[in-house]
């Protein structure tokens, strides 16, 4: 709560204003009663018109200062939550931008959303509450309290009686008021996490004709956060009540004593009229009371929720500048092993190999064998749990991470486009890059073509992941992006799997002529043929490395492979 | 107008003079309709009326409660202690505390059903809001960001959730309160009453200035927080390419952007609305000069029509009239803020259902013919033209059928006609002679499997995925699919086995296993029409030449589409449809069309060359 609030801090002086304002309307209103008094008292009671006008004056400036500080005050206030709750949003995902991929994983994608928006609101609420009506509701109770003391200590104290058994029942139900907003929050996060599976596999939900099903879903997981937010809710509701019984039963105490006191004198009848009237003025404000109470438990289930983000350790990476120079592109693997965090089972086991600049290596295997985790260490998604990974002979480890991923054109596997035009997706590459640029790294990735025949060319927007685009297009934009980079280090990771052998062969004749020292993984012997070298991965071991010829003769699995597709060729040559 | 109170704190004014003048809603647009959108949250809640009544009961009893405990206090100070009387004090006393927990009771009681009424209707909502997307078109989804789409089903319909749970009681019982206080104020004095009431027409215009504003506001609020959620959504499901191309700075300044609208729109909506009580804390002064000023000097006159104590009373009680009044004003603004949030659900619900208008052939048998006649069909025709271009073909129950042909040229497009998830601008698609318009969707797709380009795993375990393809599939059933299609093995590898929770972005699982298991999936389905798009993609060759025969005896008695681009899944299709822009230029069976020497021929030689090459 503390590391959340802090951020408001940044808005002191809009705060510091809003309150000041809220204290002179508050100012006001305790002032006008008086100046009734006078009116009523000196003016229409005395029939004396002047004093009416005088009092009448002074209460309508006193009216407009009130109001222009009201809506003043708005300002101030609106301000000062929207823009901690702007700085807050920006300081949480700046915080997600910076995680590893493995401390990112550890929280669900659906949770951060929620985070980011349902969560700010609540803290934002409160933070706008307190600048508005928050103080006003404490402030009125004190200030009844006080002047009760001032009547009467003895008979004041008789409404202080039910304060300890209060204090233990607000400070339990704040405890418990957080722990289920809490729950409340994460049960938001699966009915997200479920509406964007959903929205993920629309097609795969249609063609199963899984739309009850999905429906049966959801439902689950909406009626646990109906019921959960049910009881939440009516715990909360709890607190207005016991507040209000409470004090009124301490009124009924300074009844009954007062009662005493008058008849054996202690006490005026006029002291106990006026506890009374204070005490039934405290219990006017105890709506307010409860609905804070209400809004503080939310905010600090969620601004927990928040810090979960916000505090975070030792996923974190700074992604810095540094020289910007261009390794040439020797990439060493010594002996690498990786394992996932929170998993008790190796990925890659000693992995060992050498590329020099320029050189082309093919990964092989099976699937599973370890290929994309290998490529994924690289541009240091993750780190190596052993061993070393250098470019130029420099471990990878010590780099600037910009200067490393700068010098790396990656293409996944699954390609990932974003919302918005081609043009700026493989600006994506290189913001910097002229659209002649990125037409020749099109060109390249053989898909300059297609893009001039779309209708808006290289303005065609390219919806959520790219989904009017066939597979084969969306491989090729991706790979059109990388190049972009003019990489030194070239990542494909299976990624021209969607081509059509042409268009596939015309592709690598033009990544042939790239400079960068090039991994590709592929299924195709033929792909893996033309590289320099060939490294066989096998569950996480280097089953191989060697040239494709050199493999031919050592490796069984390589022929094995090759087998596998030369069968095939053999029928289609027999069949023609 | 000084440039501050313009662009307070540099914020850029939304709406302009004109906006306002404006209908709220564009051309083509729904227009504004609170009403509307008010009855239909009410027919939510209205589904619970015996509740709903009770709750409004335990209003009235609270709010009666409420006016009678200090009543009672009165009558105890006037009649004990004053005057010093003790007989039945303690009665009294007793009678008070009842009245009181009778109070503190109703409340607790109201508060606690109406939380099950309005969260009841909320969960309404979120299930009809997400059933209405399960029966939408793709096409309505291709072109939404989901994070947008998800908003509506959180941010939105919270909006909702916080109103519903105050707002119905604090209206309630606002309105009571201010009857209440008419009825006395009238019976004091009709005349000073009247005077009274003429805050109310000033009031109503003030509230009106200020709910026009908040009202767009809201809106457009509530639509930036849907925006900022589609971008949040989009950049955390790429991380990994936004961290690969160092673009950190850029999704930054993109978040920025459209934070900055949200704190814009938000900052208008919350200082608007902020107003209100301002306003009415204003007016509440200006009637009590028109009672005062008035008042006295019809006092003063001494005809009778108003005494001097009639004023004094009334000042008070016209101060308790503006209280509810600007209790009603303030829960006005929250439901504009509902309705702002509910208008954007109602939106999506009323978007058209995919039409299912066939009854006949519900539970029709298919056979498993296919046959497009003259199909064309773009996505957005207009724009970038079509995407197939007159395709006929037939192919017959049982028989295989392939599409080759470069990306993009159509021959996804003809797989997701074929499965209905668009419908053909021109031509007809017939199945065992019915036109596939005339046929329920839910006859075609429960007799239909579809392996998909990408393939999809849920965040559940690996059992729960595969037995996707068909519910009531045993677990030997799964067991016996997976072995089929290889991925038994590797699945039981995993820590937890088929009992393994596959993760949203996890890395337990490789892109291959994840098509492995999509044909698991297909397999356990056993339909009568198998589509495979790209099913093996990613699948090394061995372990292809492994499930192959699967494939194969999946394929046996069923009519099967294939799409790829290794031939040795090709070679086993019966018939092979060579597609070239949108356009289907060869078809017939391998032989013929290696013998005809034709595109098909072409792209088996470009295969070959590349072999030649390596050797």
């Amino acid at each position: 709560m503390k590391t959340v609030f802090s951020f408001a801090l940044k808005y002191k002086w809009p705060i510091a204003i809003a309150l000041v304002l809220m204290l002179v309307e508050l100012g006001v209103e305790l002032v006008q009663p008086l100046v009734i008094q006078r009116i009523i008292d000196d003016g229409i009671l005395q029939g004396d018109s002047g004093t009416v006008w005088l009092w009448g004056g002074v209460m309508a400036g006193l009216a407009f200062a009130a109001f222009f500080s009201g809506v003043t005050n708005s300002y101030f206030a609106a301000h000062a939550a929207h823009s901690f709750g702007f700085d807050l949003r920006v300081a949480l995902f700046k915080k997600i931008q910076s995680f590893t991929m493995s401390t990112f994983l550890r929280f669900p994608q659906s949770g951060l959303l929620t985070r980011m928006t349902s969560d700010i609101t609540m803290v934002m609420n409160v933070l706008y509450m307190s600048l508005r009506i928050m103080l006003r509701a404490p402030l009125a109770a004190a200030g009844a309290l006080i002047m009760s003391f001032i009547v009467n200590p003895k008979l004041a104290l008789f409404l202080m009686i039910g304060v300890p058994f209060l204090v233990v029942f607000l400070v339990f139900m704040v405890r418990k008021g957080v722990a289920l907003f809490g729950k409340v929050q994460r049960r938001l996060d699966r009915v997200n996490r479920v509406v964007q599976e959903n929205l993920q596999a629309v097609r795969l939900v249609k063609a199963y004709l899984r739309g009850a099903y999905e429906s049966s879903r959801f439902s689950k997981v909406a009626d646990a956060l109906r019921s959960d937010t049910v009881s939440a809710v009516r715990l909360m509701e709890l607190v207005l009540p016991v507040l209000l019984f409470v004090m009124n039963a301490s009124l009924l105490a300074v009844l009954w004593f007062g009662a005493s006191q008058v008849r054996a004198g202690d006490a005026q009848v006029g002291e106990v009229v006026a506890i009374v009237n204070y005490a039934l003025r405290m219990t006017g404000s105890f709506s307010m009371f409860s609905f804070i109470i209400v809004a503080y438990s939310r905010a600090k289930a969620s601004a927990d929720r928040m810090e979960e983000i916000l505090l975070a350790d030792g996923g974190s990476e700074e992604a810095e500048r540094g020289s910007g120079e261009m390794p040439a592109g020797d990439l060493r693997f010594d002996h690498v092993s990786f394992k996932y965090e929170g998993s008790d089972k190796g990925v890659l086991h000693g992995v060992s190999f050498h590329v020099r600049p320029g050189e082309k290596l093919a990964i092989m295997g099976a699937t599973g064998a370890g290929k994309s985790t290998l490529l994924n260490l690289i541009p240091r998604f993750f780190d190596p749990t052993e061993g070393r990974i250098l470019i130029d002979g420099r471990d990878i480890a010590g780099w600037p991470l910009k200067d490393l991923r700068d010098a790396i054109g990656y293409v996944p596997q699954q390609s990932m486009l974003f919302t918005g035009s081609i043009h700026e997706n493989l600006g994506w590459g290189d913001p910097e890059a002229g659209l002649d640029e990125l037409e020749e790294a099109a060109r390249k990735a053989q898909i300059h073509d297609s893009v001039e025949r779309f209708p808006d060319q290289y303005g065609t927007r390219v919806g959520q992941k790219g989904v009017n685009l066939s597979g084969g297009q969306k491989q090729r934009l991706s790979i059109a992006r990388a190049l972009v980079r003019r990489p030194s280090i070239l990542i494909l990771d299976d990624s021209t799997s969607a081509l059509d052998v042409k268009t596939e062969a015309a592709l690598w004749e033009a990544l042939e002529k790239e400079r960068a020292t090039m991994l590709v993984v592929t299924q195709k012997v033929a792909t893996a043929a033309g590289a320099d070298r060939v490294l066989l991965m096998d569950e996480g071991r280097v089953a191989g490395y060697g040239t494709h010829e050199e493999l031919l003769g050592q490796s069984e699995l390589y022929r094995n492979i090759v087998e596998s597709q030369a069968q095939h060729e053999g029928e289609v040559d027999g069949d023609a | 107008m000084p440039e501050f109170l313009k662009r307070p704190f540099g914020y850029e004014p939304i709406l302009t003079k004109g906006d306002l003048k404006k209908p709220a809603h564009k051309k083509g647009e729904r227009p504004d309709n609170w009403k509307g959108v008010l009855l239909r949250i009410w027919k939510l809640v209205d589904e619970q009326r015996a509740l709903l009544v009770t709750v409004l009961a335990l209003v009235v009893v609270s709010s009666g409660l409420s006016i009678l405990g200090p009543y009672l206090v009165g009558h105890i100070v006037d009649n004990y202690i004053v005057a010093g009387r003790f007989g039945g004090f303690g009665k009294m006393v007793a009678a008070l505390l009842a009245v009181y927990f009778g109070l503190s009771v109703s409340m607790y009681l109201q508060s606690f059903w109406m939380i099950g009424i309005s969260q009841q209707a909320v969960y309404k909502m979120r299930a009809g809001l997400f059933s209405h997307f399960q029966r939408l078109p793709v096409k309505f989804f291709d072109r939404r960001q989901h994070g947008e789409l998800m908003s509506r089903m959180t941010n939105d319909i919270e909006n909702v959730s916080q109103t519903l749970n105050n707002s119905f009681i604090q209206v309630f019982s606002s309105v009571l309160t201010l009857v209440g206080t008419v009825v006395v104020m009238l019976s004091l004095s009709p005349l000073l009453t009247l005077l009274t009431m003429t805050i109310i027409p000033v009031m109503f215009i003030a509230v009106r200035w200020v709910t026009r504003r908040t009202g767009r506001l809201y809106k457009a609020q509530q639509k930036a927080v849907g925006e900022l959620n589609g971008m949040i959504e989009e950049s955390v499901s790429g991380q990994r390419i936004v961290k690969a191309f160092s673009q950190e700075d850029r999704v930054m300044e993109e978040f920025i952007e459209k934070g900055e609208n949200l704190r814009r729109t938000g900052f208008w909506a919350l200082t608007y609305a902020g107003f209100i009580p301002k306003v009415m804390n204003l007016l509440n002064n200006g009637a009590f000069a028109i009672v005062a000023g008035v008042g006295g000097i019809l006092a003063l006159r001494g005809d009778g029509i108003v005494t001097i104590g009639t004023i004094v009373i009334f000042t008070e009680y016209a101060r308790q009239f503006t209280r509810p009044l600007n209790d009603l004003a303030n829960q006005f603004n929250t439901v504009l803020s509902a309705i702002a949030g509910a208008e954007r659900v109602f939106a999506i619900m009323d978007e058209p259902e995919e039409r299912d208008d066939a009854v006949e052939y519900g539970d029709l048998a298919l056979r498993g013919e296919v046959e497009f006649h003259d199909v064309s069909f773009g996505y957005d025709p207009e724009k970038s033209g079509y995407q197939a271009k007159n395709i006929s073909f037939r192919v017959r129950p049982g028989e295989a059928a392939a599409f080759v042909g470069a990306t993009g040229a159509g021959k996804t497009t003809v797989m997701q006609l074929l499965a209905r998830f668009y419908d053909a601008n021109e031509g007809q698609i017939l199945i065992d002679g019915i036109p596939i318009t005339d046929l329920p969707r839910k006859t075609l797709r429960s007799q239909m499997a579809f392996v998909l380009q990408d393939p999809f795993l849920f965040e559940a375990s690996v059992m729960e995925n595969i037995r996707y393809g068909r519910l009531d599939a045993t677990d030997e059933e799964v067991i016996r699919a997976a072995k089929e299609a290889n991925a038994h093995d590797f699945i039981m590898k995993l820590d937890d086995g088929y009992e393994e929770v596959l993760s949203a972005d996890g890395g337990e699982i490789s892109q291959g296993q994840k098509q492995l298991l999509s044909i698991a999936r297909a397999l356990v389905a056993d339909p009568v029409l198998l589509l495979l798009d790209e099913a093996t993609s990613s699948i090394d060759t061995v372990t292809e030449m492994k499930i192959q025969e699967a494939l194969e005896r999946l394929m046996e008695g069923r009519t099967s589409f294939i799409i790829a681009h290794r031939l040795n899944t090709v070679r086993q299709a019966d018939l092979i449809f060579v597609m070239q822009d949108g356009r289907l230029v060869e078809s017939g069976p391998q032989q013929e069309l290696i013998e005809s020497r034709g595109l098909y021929y072409q792209m088996l030689k470009g295969d070959e060359i590349g072999g030649d090459e390596e050797e």
